[in-house]
């Protein structure tokens, strides 16, 4: 119980991780697939992060203020990519699902089965 | 002086000239195509150039901008690395299919994107195998999956948009499978070098490193469409245009393998797990997908979608090999990459040339298209005939080095599955031969059609020559790949 309690951050990732896979499982509609994508993209991203934090480090930045310890900055700059590709990721997955949707009429998973 | 600069080259072209695509394509779409082509060769002679120097010189590393590890950018250049040789030869011969292809076949004013995606996800695949650092290795992962999503799409018709959706999002939750595997091993070493990961992965805790693996292995095994995860392959595959079918179903699903053997060759170096387990689930699933695959193809009779369930059963031989941990299984599995992607390109431009001329997709409509077309459907013969694995053709080696692997491996039970696999592939090529050729034609003005435009007839000819001249030369490879598979095996004594 201590173990879950002392990495309570990354217990919170996991349990997001699953929510958007059940989203992605469950759900019939193509946005709330996506949004399910999205939930599981910020879970993976806070993990990260949350590996990068160091107890009371400051930013890694130089100069008179500095003092150690520092935060590690390199999954920062991990996420921040990985960001940018989520975000390219969703926009490629709206426009497709706009696209489905003029020409299917619906976005509903189960309606589109029968097209297919 | 400049010979050193390859590995620029070899990553920055294609992005530029991606860039640039629609600029210079803004007033005459068809201009495109050339342009992508004179990028891509350069591209390709780049590719040549280190496939060379690995020969004549061995594994050498290229330090961007001459920052050596842990800080600057590593591109490691190995046996396995020289699939960039594989990638351009393929992409360049799609390339030059689309120039006749294109026009017909996809909107006008889509075609500038269409090959600036085609330059993105060609050279986002070149930069995954020659990176030597698993956070690049997954950015570049992202550049020619959001370029393979994208291409399914382009075309616009029937069930292009939800075949893509379908892979866009079995592919971001495998990238995200992979990313989180990525970060559990960087906070793990702190380090994302592949070397130094080797090096400080050996004194980690085994279950989060377990976890680590587990996750990666996800990931890759949904880019390379092992059975069980296949699901969105058959409709993204089939309903893309066909040079994008042969780079999706030759190269893109390679993707997922290549970066097994990264793992692999950090995961044996470091011996922080045991791995019979995962190797074991490797073989079954391996096996299953050889057969499944097989079996699916079986009933298709959609020419695009048989070539598509064909792709599951050849990754299943690919990982069946991975999983023997054998030197002959791994060497025929790695040597599989390079042979699959040349057969199935010539399958997929071929069908793809069929397609175009005839108009009709299904077996039950091209019937007799054998006396129309007699140089395609000569070609798509040879690939055929190669897929399956009769000797002296390119298919032969490889599922002959997976069965000694087999047997060496001490696992009979599977070099008899891998034949029964062959066995059951033969079925379907043959339906498909004897539709072409012996069956009375059901459209009687099929016969009137030609061949396809030379642009396209070339690549054809040259894949299908291929397929030949890579089982009789087939040493070459084999003994090339040797050396990269005896290192990665040596410290569990294989």
């Amino acid at each position: 119980m201590k173990a879950l309690w002392t990495n309570i951050d990354y217990v919170a990732s996991v349990v997001l991780l699953l929510i958007g896979l059940y989203a992605i499982m469950a759900k019939g509609n193509l946005v709330k697939k996506l949004m399910g994508l999205n939930i599981i993209e910020t879970a993976v991203f806070a993990f990260v992060m949350a590996a990068g934090i160091v107890d009371g480090g400051d930013a890694p930045i130089m100069g008179p203020g500095a003092n150690p310890p520092f935060a590690n900055p390199l999954p920062q700059g991990l996420i921040l990519t990985g960001i940018v590709v989520a975000f390219s990721t969703s926009a490629l997955a709206l426009s497709l699902i706009i696209r489905i949707y003029a020409r299917f009429g619906t976005i509903e998973s189960e309606e589109l089965w029968g097209v297919e | 002086m400049y010979g050193t600069q390859w590995p620029v080259v070899l990553l920055v072209t294609p992005l530029v000239g991606a860039a640039l695509t629609p600029i210079i394509a803004r007033r005459r779409a068809q201009l495109a195509g050339y342009w992508a082509l004179f990028t891509f060769s350069i591209v390709s002679l780049a590719a040549a150039a280190l496939t060379y120097q690995i020969h004549t010189q061995g594994e050498f590393s290229y330090y961007m901008g001459g920052w050596a590890p842990p800080i600057g950018i590593e591109l490691r250049f190995d046996e396995f690395s020289a699939s960039i040789a594989v990638i351009c030869l393929v992409g360049w011969l799609s390339l030059l299919y689309c120039l006749g292809y294109a026009k017909h076949a996809i909107p006008e004013r889509r075609i500038p994107y269409f090959y600036a995606l085609m330059l993105l996800c060609l050279g986002g695949m070149n930069g995954f195998a020659v990176t030597g650092d698993i956070f690049n290795l997954f950015v570049f992962l992202e550049i020619l999956s959001l370029a393979g999503y994208a291409l399914v799409a382009i075309t616009g018709d029937g069930i292009a948009e939800l075949a893509a959706f379908k892979y866009l999002v079995m592919g971001a939750i495998s990238s995200l499978s992979i990313l989180l595997a990525i970060g559990i091993m960087y906070s793990l070493t702190g380090t994302l070098n592949m070397t130094d990961l080797a090096v400080r992965l050996s004194d980690v805790e085994p279950f989060p490193a377990a976890v680590a693996v587990a996750a990666l292995t996800l990931g890759f095994c949904v880019k390379a469409a092992l059975f069980p995860l296949h699901i969105w392959l058959p409709d993204a595959h089939s309903i893309a245009p066909s040079p994008v079918s042969a780079v999706l179903s030759g190269l893109v699903v390679k993707v997922g393998v290549l970066g097994m053997l990264r793992m692999f060759q950090i995961l044996y170096a470091s011996q922080v797990l045991d791995l019979t387990a995962l190797n074991n689930v490797l073989m079954w699933l391996g096996a299953i997908s050889i057969v499944m695959g097989a079996l699916f193809a079986m009933v298709q009779d959609d020419i695009k979608m048989m070539l598509a369930y064909s792709t599951i059963s050849n990754i299943g031989y690919i990982f069946l090999g991975l999983g023997l941990a054998s030197t002959y299984g791994i060497i025929g599995a790695s040597v599989h990459i390079f042979n699959h992607a040349i057969i199935k390109a010539c399958l997929f431009l071929g069908a793809g040339s069929l397609i175009h001329q005839t108009g009709y997709r299904k077996l039950s409509d091209l019937r007799g298209v054998g006396k129309a077309m007699p140089i395609t459907s000569a070609a798509i013969a040879v690939g055929a005939i190669s897929i399956v694995g009769i000797p002296p053709t390119a298919g032969f080696l490889c599922k002959w080095y997976i069965a000694l692997g087999a047997i060496e491996a001490d696992r009979l039970f599977f070099a008899v599955a891998l034949l029964f696999g062959a066995l059951l592939i033969f079925v379907y090529y043959i339906r498909m031969l004897n539709a072409f050729y012996f069956m009375p034609p059901s459209h009687p003005e099929i016969l009137e059609v030609g061949e396809a435009p030379l642009t396209m007839l070339i690549p054809i000819v040259i894949l299908a020559i291929l397929c030949l001249v890579m089982g009789i030369f087939g040493r070459i490879p084999l003994s090339f790949i040797e050396p990269a598979v005896i290192n990665m095996l040596a410290p569990i004594g294989g």
